[in-house]
Parts: structure tokens; sequence; C-alpha cells
């Protein structure tokens, strides 16, 4: 397998997504899959000198820099899971940096 | 049409979409879409020119009067504060917004099988797959229950879920309609698209939506589409066939479809001549690293901290994004997010990313090859097969990812194309495909027009 599951593994917490431990083969089973496929590209010459394909208008239109209100129809409290007095609540801080020990 | 016939119009279309149910292709339950549409129909502007037109909607495109859940759990329920631009558009025009249809989970997947509501059944035959992503979209069309709906196209969501349920898909230029109000999937790559059961429906919608937008920087400074008129004849269209969108092992049931569609076309007048896009067959590989790197990039903001559902029990904010995402997306995105975080990451970016957009230049250069040679359109089958079986493909992702290869090359190069029925085989439905020169939709248009009226869709090839 080109991809193991251990690399599964660090992939998923780069990405800020829990994997069951026990999909862990199979995961890596169908990223291998995946990888092999499209690894023919490296395969097949040229394309390094060819002009860059950027799809959209050649020119970016610039808003003009000005503080314009949201135009929502509702408030953010209505779709946010948790809001407090105008912000957003997640758990507490000094949890998060516990959780960057974790990580070390 | 008056108000009385607009009415009409929302009743008549509410009960063909309870007869519909059974397909799985609405999400908006029916009782909620019938009082949304005789209030549509009440308020409608009678001068639009899509007055009383109901038009259902890919549920990853943001209305106010329905939740916009992307067929996925994590958005169950979520209201949008605010409506797609093409939404507007459509409202504008006096058209009747019925409902959400089902897609494959963030538009990733070519079967609708994905969604987080369960899979969508094929109008035509129900053990089969609708195709996808906008599975619920074509099924909806194709079962009658609506003469439109809107899609949208990252590798062919609009035009392969169009072939398998024989209606009409247009794919757009990239920059033609605004995607304001579209769920990102590859920003690169995205663009709304159009299912209607006819060339005319389809064109009008399009031509409604198309135009330029100040809140999307990527639509073009363009006016809206302009209809061509229905053609007598293709004279002095010239129309390439390119050799590699016809396999030694395509499906002979789609190519003697297509081969009747090519003899049609020179019976019309046009022009018929062979032509080469050499790197199509890298178009899937091409596709499978800068549609995951960028849905990678894109579905970072679902962390269950603004909106959306988030994961129960954590107690730190680590554990809140990965438990959120790890239980709210489904499988198939999973494995596309950690697919593009793989190619993106450190030691493997040149080998993949930076070669795929190689390769996306190539392919890009080949249609520019073609068009320069004076040829103004070409044409393919839209798919190598027809429908394929419920469950039939979702063991291996490769084989369900090649269902996109005569697609995907349009989507890599921002040119517009489309499908539309041209013969059947066992009484499935087999797409032809116009791929066009950017921004002259029109072209593409006039040619389906008149391959439309000069062959049976319906008949067996």
């Amino acid at each position: 397998m080109s991809v193991t599951p251990e690399e599964v593994r660090q992939i998923a917490r780069l990405a800020e997504l829990s994997v069951d431990e026990e999909h862990l083969p199979d995961l890596a089973a169908q990223m291998s899959r995946i990888v092999d496929y499209i690894a023919q590209l490296s395969q097949v010459s040229g394309g390094e000198n060819a002009k860059p394909f950027i799809p959209g208008p050649d020119a970016i239109r610039l808003r003009a820099d000005v503080v314009a209100p949201q135009p929502l129809e509702g408030k953010l409290s209505d779709f946010a899971p948790a809001f407090r007095e105008g912000f957003f609540l997640v758990p507490k801080l000094g949890a998060f940096e516990g959780a960057e020990e974790d990580e070390e | 049409m008056t108000e009385v016939e607009a009415l009409a119009s929302a009743k008549a279309t509410a009960t063909r979409l309870g007869k519909a149910k059974r397909l799985n292709a609405l999400l908006t339950p029916t009782t909620v879409v019938r009082k949304s549409l005789l209030a549509q129909a009440k308020e409608a502007h009678p001068s639009g020119v899509l007055y009383g037109m109901p038009v259902a909607l890919k549920d990853n495109i943001c209305t106010l009067e329905f939740p916009t859940t992307c067929g996925s759990k994590l958005l169950e329920a979520y209201q949008s504060p605010y409506e797609a631009t093409v939404v507007t558009k459509l409202k504008d025009a006096g058209a009747l917004i019925a409902g959400k249809a089902n897609l494959d989970e963030f538009a990733m997947g070519s079967s609708t099988e994905h969604s987080g509501f369960g899979r969508v059944l094929n109008p035509v035959d129900r053990t089969r797959v609708p195709g996808g992503s906008s599975g619920g979209s074509a099924a909806l069309v194709g079962a009658g229950a609506v003469p439109a709906a809107l899609g949208s196209e990252t590798g062919g969501s609009v035009r392969q879920p169009a072939a398998f349920c024989g209606v009409v898909g247009i794919k757009p230029t990239y920059g033609r309609v605004s995607r304001y109000g579209l769920v990102a999937f590859g920003s690169s790559l995205d663009q709304i698209g159009v299912l209607g059961r006819s060339v005319h429906d389809a064109a009008r919608v399009l031509s409604v939506i198309s135009g330029r937008d100040p809140r999307d920087s990527t639509c073009e400074n363009r006016d809206p589409l302009r209809l061509p008129t229905v053609p007598e004849r293709l004279e002095g269209f010239v129309i390439g066939i390119p050799k590699e969108y016809f396999p030694v092992d395509l499906n002979p049931g789609v190519r003697r479809a297509c081969d009747r569609a090519i003899r049609a076309l020179k019976d019309l007048g046009a022009a018929v001549r062979d032509v080469s896009l050499p790197h199509t067959p890298y178009a899937i590989p091409t596709y499978y690293v800068i549609a995951p790197a960028e849905a990678s990039s894109n579905l970072a903001r679902f962390d269950g901290v603004r909106y959306g559902n988030r994961a129960d029990g954590v107690t730190t904010l680590a554990e809140l994004y990965r438990q959120t995402r790890g239980t709210g997306f489904g499988p198939e995105v999973q494995r596309r997010i950690l697919v593009g975080t793989y190619v993106l990451s450190s030691g493997y970016y040149d080998a993949y990313y930076k070669k795929a957009q190689q390769m996306r230049a190539l392919l890009a250069q080949d249609f520019r090859n073609v068009f320069d040679r004076g040829v103004d359109l070409i044409f393919t089958p839209t798919t190598p097969t027809t429908a394929f079986k419920a469950g039939e493909r979702t063991k291996d992702p490769v084989s369900m990812y090649l269902a996109d290869c005569f697609t995907a090359p349009a989507n890599l190069t921002g040119v517009p194309a489309m499908s539309l029925p041209i013969g059947r085989v066992k009484g499935l439905p087999v797409g032809g495909q116009f791929i066009g020169q950017p921004f002259l939709e029109d072209d593409m248009i006039e040619a389906a027009y008149a391959l439309e009226r000069a062959i049976d869709g319906t008949e067996e090839a």
C-alpha cells in the first residue's frame, strides 16, 4: 500500500478530522487506490512550460474599500451553534492549550 | 400566463412532486413546497420571462425559504441568512422555486448515493443511479415533476446525471453565472448549471441566471446570454469528433447512439471533422488532485464554531473541530478531504498538485488547438456507459470517478458544455455532449436545438 494507516492518522490530524481506529486500514487501502491512480500524472512529461490555466476574468475587480453591513436576512445567533453577546462560543481557551500540548 | 394559470401551475407542480416522492429526489417536504409554491405564484412578477415556471434547486444553492443542507448531516436544518444571486434572478423573472433537490454530500459524487439523506432513484429504472452529484435535480426533471432545475458542476455533475436520466443539462462557461450563494467545493471548477426537459427549457433558464454580479469577482462582467433562434439547418458549423472520446471499450450502445447523432449532424449540413484532444486520458487523475485539494481548503470552514451542527460532549477546541467534522461528514467527503490534504502536504505538493496544474494547462491547450483550427463545436458521448446499478461502484472510488471521464475536461478548462438525449440502450438514456468555445454557449445551444429536432432522443439506438 502506498498510504499506510499511520499516514492516514497523521493526515486526518492535519485535516482536523477524527477517524475511528478500526477504519484506518480501510481508509488506507482506499487512499492507496486513489493515490496510485493519480500517480500516473508523474509519468507524463511536458507542461512545465505551458501557460498556466487560470479560470475566470483576466483581472479581478476590486471592491470599494469601505465598511458595509453584511447583507444578511437573519442574525448570527440564528444559525450559530452557541452564541452570546456578539461572540461565538467554543470550549475554554485553557482546554484549547491543553489540546495543543496533547498534539506535541 | 395569467395569475390563475400561475396558481394552476403551482398546484400541478406540487401534485407532481408528491408523485415523485419515492425517488427521494426532493429534500423539502412536499407539504412545505406546496404552501410555498402557492404563495410564490401570488407574488411572482407577471411580466417576468419565466412567470409561473417551477424550478427546483440543488440543495447547495442558498435560499431564504428553505434550509440549505448540501446533503450533509452537518448542515441538517441549516438556514442560510442570504440567498444566492441565481435565486434572486429566478424570482425576478417570475419563476417559482420548487424546493431543494437531493445531491451527493457537498456535491461530491457521481451517483447521488453519497447523500446524508439517502440515495436518489433513477426515474427511468429505479434499480439504477440517477448520476450525480445533481442527481435529485435530474431525477425531478426526468420524472416530469418540474420542467427545469438548477444543479452545480465541478466535474460533470449536471451533464452526467442529465445523460443518465434522459434530460438536457448545460454547464456554462466558468464565469458566465454568478456563484454567490453556491456552497463552494472546488472554487476554480465550480459552476452553476441547468437541467431541463428540453433544450429550450434549459436554455431560457440559463439566459435568466447568467450575467454579471458585483458579489462574485469570478463572474465575468458580461450581459446575460441571448438565446439563439431555432435553426433549420447547421450549414457553416464545423463540428469536431475527438478520437479520445471514442475508445475501443466504449459501450457499444453508446457508440451506436453517437454514430446516429453524428449522421444527423451531417444531414443537417454541418461539416464533421476528426480531431484530437491528446491529454484527455489524464483529465480524471488531474481532476482528482485539484478538486480534493480545493475541497480540503473550502470545507475547512465547517468546524462547528459558526454554523451547522457541532459535536456534543467535547472539552477542547481541537476535539470540537475533529469530532464535528468526523461525525458530521460522510465517508466520501472525508475521503476527499484526506486526499486533498495529502496532495497538498509537504513532500507531495510537487509530485501531485503542481503536476496536475501543469496537466490542466495542457488540457486547456488541447481545446485551444482544436478551436483555433476552425472547429466551432466538439461532439462526444457524455458518459462512457448508461446509468449503472445502485451499489455497483460504491466499493471502488476510482471506478466511480471514471463515470466523469468525458465531462471533467470541460470543468478543468472552463469551457461550456451540454448534454442532450440522443437515444436509448435497453431502455436506458444515452447523452450526447457538445463542448463549445468560451462564452459561445449560443452556438452550442443552436446546434443542440437542431439535433434535438432531428433525432428521437427516446428511440432505441
